[in-house]
């Protein structure tokens, strides 16, 4: 999986434009999410044309907030390429694209992007990382994750997510020490709110519709009614397996951690006492007590592992076995 | 013999001679032969290739030889010039020196050299009358020689203490005729030169010193000018017969020109008695281990001695002493620990071994003994046994490990090879003829030690006629019949007996280990698996094998290695694999067992230690078929692991059996392209494939065909058992493999149909599956009327199996975070108490 935070420089240059324009920081945040027909049509082509197995494809959301709600008017992959053609300008890519959608009288305005995933793996340090700078530059946006297998299956799977204000926090000031973790009292459910998704067709879309679903016949509909999703189950319990594996260690490191914590902690505690016994020693033979040292020097506490990891695995985990649940249940 | 004595003259006739100025000879010419072969000279002359150090000291010693005539001329100018070369030269070989250490004629020059400069110093009359030059060039050198010398001023001291004392002696007989006084120069040079070749085995004492003076001294008493080498026993022969000594002695001298006819040993009149011929092969022997020695033309001189000796009827006892010098000296031939014998040499050791042991069985009245003291020998013919010193044991021993280091040494491939191994049975003749002499006259340790040396070409060897008698198949004629008849017993019961004598009477450890080893092979090799492994088992000798010695270690693989071919052949394919375990594992089964050397750790050891491990290796005849031996390997873990690889194809944590095998396996799945099988290992990874799926037929068929028969089969003494035995075990591990894979796939199955496909008789298919389902390996239970196999279905499928695991490790990780958070709340406030601790 190769993807890295989006560049958002410029889109930021012409989202600050647009806010002058108007709709200045959100008074209210947003409450759903109404994605066009389209919108969908378009996440599910990429996929099918560029996708294949454990890859994961990538766009741009382009829309508008009304009110309380975003809306998903339009988006455009983001091309593939490989490690070798290093001239590929994606910002250069990306503000040509809008650009050519302004010409053509279609919403420009970046409000996210949306990524494929396998088997319900997109909870990741890489997608925190860019979600965050979106977020950070974009207040609304957000990040669709569009699930090939499942859809595959019969029934779309399309979730819409962003960073809860508090993980916003954090990942503003980098703190992912446990203490700091502790102190924002953040824990792998609150890292990500999924936002409710509305798929709106206008007018005539459904009409036609309507129309196309007189014709079809009944048949087509006994794929969902398979069962034998065995195999995908086998794939996501593997998936989740190994997740698990992840988080073993994990904790592990930090129990490990922990333990070097307090032992070093006794040690302080010892030394201290002992520095106390002869300073009182010598003031009862009238001697000068002994220069304070710089204990904090003496013991250095030991590099805490970072916790990010950690929830984002936990994160994982649940997800994963949510998304698990969903298709045994299936 | 002194390092110093001969100088000690020397500097002797110096003073006289500085004093006399007797003009010598021109160096070289006259220099006197030594008798016999034994001269340096002649060597020196004749010899093209000759060392570093020689080519080094011998420089020297012509550059001092210059010094001394300038000396004795008081040419000092040429001294001081000779001296300056001296000193580059001495620089030059300056490495060799270091490793020699500095060679006493050197030091014995500058000493000299010293004494008389200073003298000359002294001798002021003297120095008025040198010329300019001269004197010039004297006062030069005495600096530069007090200079020097300091470097060298512990050597010098010594050498002028021997000096000092061997003084004492001569100057009891000081007899010398003024006219040897220059011969008596030379002469002590060479004297120097012989003491620095055999500096390392002169012994440095005085007593030898002063016998050598009267030695020397007694020959210039006769007025004769003769070199001998001899130093003991010198005296007492005078007395005894002078006479012989002296015809001896001149026909010696005589003999040296002619160097290419047969020396003459005696003079024409000379009464050849014992005392003679001992005398002389004493005087043989002395030049024995010296440089510039020629020890073909000494084992010649043996050999015409015995002749003599034979003649003359001096008695066996004479022969017998004459035979072992001459096996010894035969043994002495090639200097060189690693070299082996020319077969012109080896051809002869055995027939004087031969005709040893002859004349010891024919006589019954001779005594050998190595703790025979050479003064208590008795060699005449006399009333009294003959007594006669020497180890018959220790020369077919030798010879023995002679046999080997040229067996070792011969192209394994080629026809010489095959001529020389035809000796093997005159090898084991003398050994079982020696045998008996020891049986009936040799202490219980040397009898063991012979008995080792019979096992030892006995173990290996697979006894056709003992395994023709065991199938009951006669010899086709009446005759063949009795010839085999008269063979002899089988060698398994030799074995036995020579095995269960040493266990009873031998005292070191390492013999009885080697005869049980031995003992153990032997029963391997004739397929006694039960006596093989219960010896192998009672001996504890897998307990402390790696204290042995590398050799005995060695012999413990190979019986190891015939121990697991040995258990593969009767069908025990656990037993192989266990006992080839070890050897294969380590991917140096080659080094192991002793039949070749590894070139990869060419880095690791260094030349000493690859000619130490060349030295250890087996004779190409005694080698184990390594391809059989993987062969047999493979086949054995293949018959283990498929089945237990389909057995537990979900369990995570399964274990290898044999990790060689899966990297065959590995390597064979890495390959592009699959072809037919070539090599015998494509031919396992094939096979195993095969069984995996549980198809027996093209398993049997990459196992057994006419490719793996040439190359492993056919090597077995019971090929079509063996074959047949595989072709069983390959149909009864292909079934189970076949009913764990496909179990889930079955509600129920008829055996009989299991029979058919694996054409195994209704039985061993019912103990099979029996035996499975004991062992809880296959949920299924046994329809007695119906004779079918009905499956419980218990088996979890691919995703249950995988839910197991998950729920394994989440268990896992629910500890793991326990103990983080017990860490957190103390020893005592675990995850369960928790609720009543943050309870207020």
């Amino acid at each position: 999986m190769c993807f890295g935070p989006f560049p958002l420089h410029q889109t930021m240059a012409s989202r600050k434009e647009s806010a002058a324009s108007g709709s200045s920081p959100l008074e209210t945040p947003v409450k759903q999410i109404q994605i066009d027909g389209l919108v969908v049509l378009k996440i599910i082509k990429h996929y099918q044309e560029e996708g294949q197995g454990s890859e994961v494809v990538q766009g741009v959301l382009l829309g508008l907030v009304v009110e309380d709600s975003l809306e998903i008017t339009n988006c455009f992959p983001f091309p593939q390429h490989t490690e070798d053609d290093v001239d590929f300008d994606e910002v250069q890519y990306q503000m040509e694209m809008m650009r050519s959608l302004r010409h053509v009288n279609i919403d420009h305005l970046h409000v996210g992007w949306y990524q494929s995933t396998h088997y319900g793996s997109f909870v990741s340090r890489a997608l925190l990382d860019s979600q965050f700078s979106y977020q950070h530059a974009i207040e609304e946006s957000v990040v669709l994750i569009y699930d090939p297998i499942k859809t595959a299956q019969g029934s779309l799977c399309l979730k819409a997510y962003r960073l809860t204000p508090k993980l916003m926090e954090i990942c503003k000031e980098k703190d992912f020490s446990p203490e700091g973790l502790k102190k924002a009292c953040i824990g792998f459910e609150i890292m990500f709110e999924e936002v409710p998704i509305v798929i709106k067709n206008s007018h005539l879309i459904n009409v036609l519709l309507l129309d196309l679903q007189e014709k079809s016949t009944v048949a087509d509909k006994h794929e969902l009614l398979n069962l034998s999703s065995s195999n995908h189950l086998e794939k996501s319990l593997q998936l989740l397996m190994d997740r698990v594996d992840d988080m073993n260690q994990d904790i592990g490191k930090y129990n490990t951690y922990c333990r070097n914590l307090s032992k070093q902690q006794q040690q302080k505690q010892q030394y201290l006492q002992r520095r106390q016994q002869e300073n009182t020693q010598r003031q009862s033979r009238g001697e000068p007590p002994l220069p304070e040292e710089d204990i904090s020097k003496m013991f250095k506490p030991p590099q805490a592992p970072p916790r990010m990891d950690t929830l984002l695995i936990a994160g994982q985990v649940t997800c994963q076995s949510v998304i698990f649940m969903g298709r045994s249940l299936f | 013999m002194s390092r110093f004595f001969a100088t000690g003259s020397d500097s002797e006739s110096e003073e006289s001679s500085s004093a006399d100025e007797i003009t010598p000879k021109a160096t070289g010419t006259t220099f006197n032969k030594p008798a016999l072969l034994l001269s340096d000279d002649e060597e020196d002359t004749k010899r093209v290739v000759r060392s570093a150090k020689d080519k080094r000291f011998e420089e020297l010693t012509n550059i001092i030889k210059t010094i001394r005539n300038a000396m004795k001329i008081r040419d000092m100018s040429k001294c001081l010039e000779e001296f300056e070369q001296l000193y580059r030269a001495f620089l030059k070989s300056k490495t060799i020196v270091d490793k020699e250490g500095v060679p006493q004629f050197y030091i014995r020059l500058l000493a000299d050299l010293e004494d008389y400069l200073n003298q000359l110093w002294e001798d002021k009359e003297g120095k008025k009358k040198m010329n300019k030059n001269n004197a010039k060039a004297l006062s030069t050198l005495r600096q530069k020689i007090r200079k020097y010398n300091k470097d060298f001023e512990t050597e010098i001291a010594s050498y002028k203490e021997v000096l000092n004392s061997s003084t004492n002696v001569i100057s009891l007989c000081r007899c010398q005729d003024e006219e040897s006084e220059s011969d008596d120069d030379e002469d002590s040079e060479d004297w120097g030169s012989d003491s620095v070749d055999s500096g390392g085995e002169s012994e440095d004492n005085e007593g030898a010193a002063a016998s050598l003076a009267v030695v020397f001294l007694k020959k210039y008493k006769d007025g004769r000018r003769k070199r001998h080498k001899k130093i003991e026993q010198v005296e007492e022969e005078v007395d005894e017969d002078g006479e012989a000594e002296e015809g001896g002695w001149e026909k010696v001298k005589g003999g040296v020109p002619l160097v290419k006819e047969k020396p003459k040993m005696f003079a024409k009149g000379t009464e050849i008695n014992s005392a003679v011929v001992i005398k002389k092969l004493t005087e043989i022997l002395q030049a024995r281990g010296k440089k510039g020695t020629d020890r073909a033309a000494q084992i010649e001189l043996l050999h015409a001695l015995s002749g003599i000796s034979n003649e003359n009827n001096l008695g066996q006892g004479i022969l017998v002493k004459i035979k072992f010098n001459i096996i010894a000296s035969l043994y002495d031939y090639n200097t060189n620990l690693a070299a082996f014998m020319k077969p012109e040499m080896w051809k002869k050791c055995l027939e004087c071994i031969d005709e040893l042991l002859d004349i010891l069985f024919e006589n019954n009245n001779i005594f050998i003994g190595e703790n025979i003291a050479e003064d208590s020998e008795n060699l005449a013919i006399s009333d009294q046994p003959f007594r006669v010193r020497g180890c018959i044991l220790t020369l077919v021993e030798r010879m023995d490990e002679e046999f080997t280091k040229i067996m070792q040494n011969t192209d394994p491939h080629s026809q010489e090879y095959v001529d020389n191994l035809k000796d093997e049975g005159r090898v084991c003749g003398i050994i079982d003829r020696l045998l008996q002499y020891l049986e009936s006259k040799g202490s219980t340790e040397e009898v063991c030690r012979i008995y080792l040396r019979r096992i030892m070409h006995t173990y290996y060897k697979f006894d056709y006629k003992a395994h023709r008698r065991s199938l009951g198949l006669q010899g086709e004629t009446k005759s063949e019949q009795d010839q085999e008849e008269s063979e002899g017993e089988d060698s398994a019961i030799i074995m036995d007996r020579l095995c269960k004598f040493i266990y009873a009477k031998d005292r070191t450890d390492r013999i009885r280990t080697c005869a049980i080893l031995c003992h153990i092979y032997h029963h391997a090799l004739h397929s006694r698996w039960y006596q093989a492994r219960d010896l192998m088992l009672m001996s504890h000798l897998q307990d402390n094998i790696q204290h042995a010695d590398p050799p005995v270690q060695i012999l413990y693989n190979r019986t190891m290695v015939q121990l697991g071919i040995c258990a593969f052949r009767q069908g025990m394919i656990k037993d192989a694999h266990n006992a080839l375990l070890d050897i294969q594992s380590s991917g140096r089964a080659k080094e192991l067992l002793g039949q070749g050397l590894l070139m990869r750790n060419m880095q690791e050891r260094n030349a000493e230690q690859e000619k130490i491990e060349k030295r250890r290796q087996v004779p190409f005849h005694m080698h184990i078929n390594l391809e059989l031996l993987e062969c047999v390997y493979l086949v054995s873990a293949m018959l283990l692991e498929i089945p237990y690889m389909a057995a537990h194809e979900f369990d995570a944590r399964r274990r290898m059996i044999s990790k060689q095998f899966h990297h065959q396996l590995r390597v064979g799945e890495r390959q592009p392209l699959l072809g037919p099988p070539e090599s015998m290992r494509e031919h396992v990874v094939a096979a195993s494939k095969a069984m995996k799926m549980g198809d027996w037929r093209t398993c049997h068929s990459f196992i057994i065909n006419e490719k793996m028969n040439s190359k492993v089969w056919d090597l077995f003494p019971e090929t079509q058992c063996v074959r047949e035995m595989l072709v069983r075990k390959i149909q009864e591990e292909s079934l189970r493999t076949y009913l764990f894979t496909y179990s889930s796939v079955y509600d129920s199955i008829s055996m009989e149909t299991l029979s058919e496909m694996f054409e195994l008789e209704l039985p061993t298919v019912h103990s099979i599956i029996s035996k499975m389902i004991i062992n809880e390996e296959l949920m299924a239970s046994l329809d007695q009327p119906t004779q079918t196999v009905v499956m419980h279905r218990t088996e979890p499928t691919s995703l249950q199996n995988m839910a197991l695991q998950l729920a394994e490790k989440l268990g896992g990780l629910v500890e793991n975070n326990e103990r983080v958070f017990d860490l957190k709340q103390g020893v005592y406030g675990g995850y369960f108490n928790r609720g009543t601790r943050t309870r207020p």
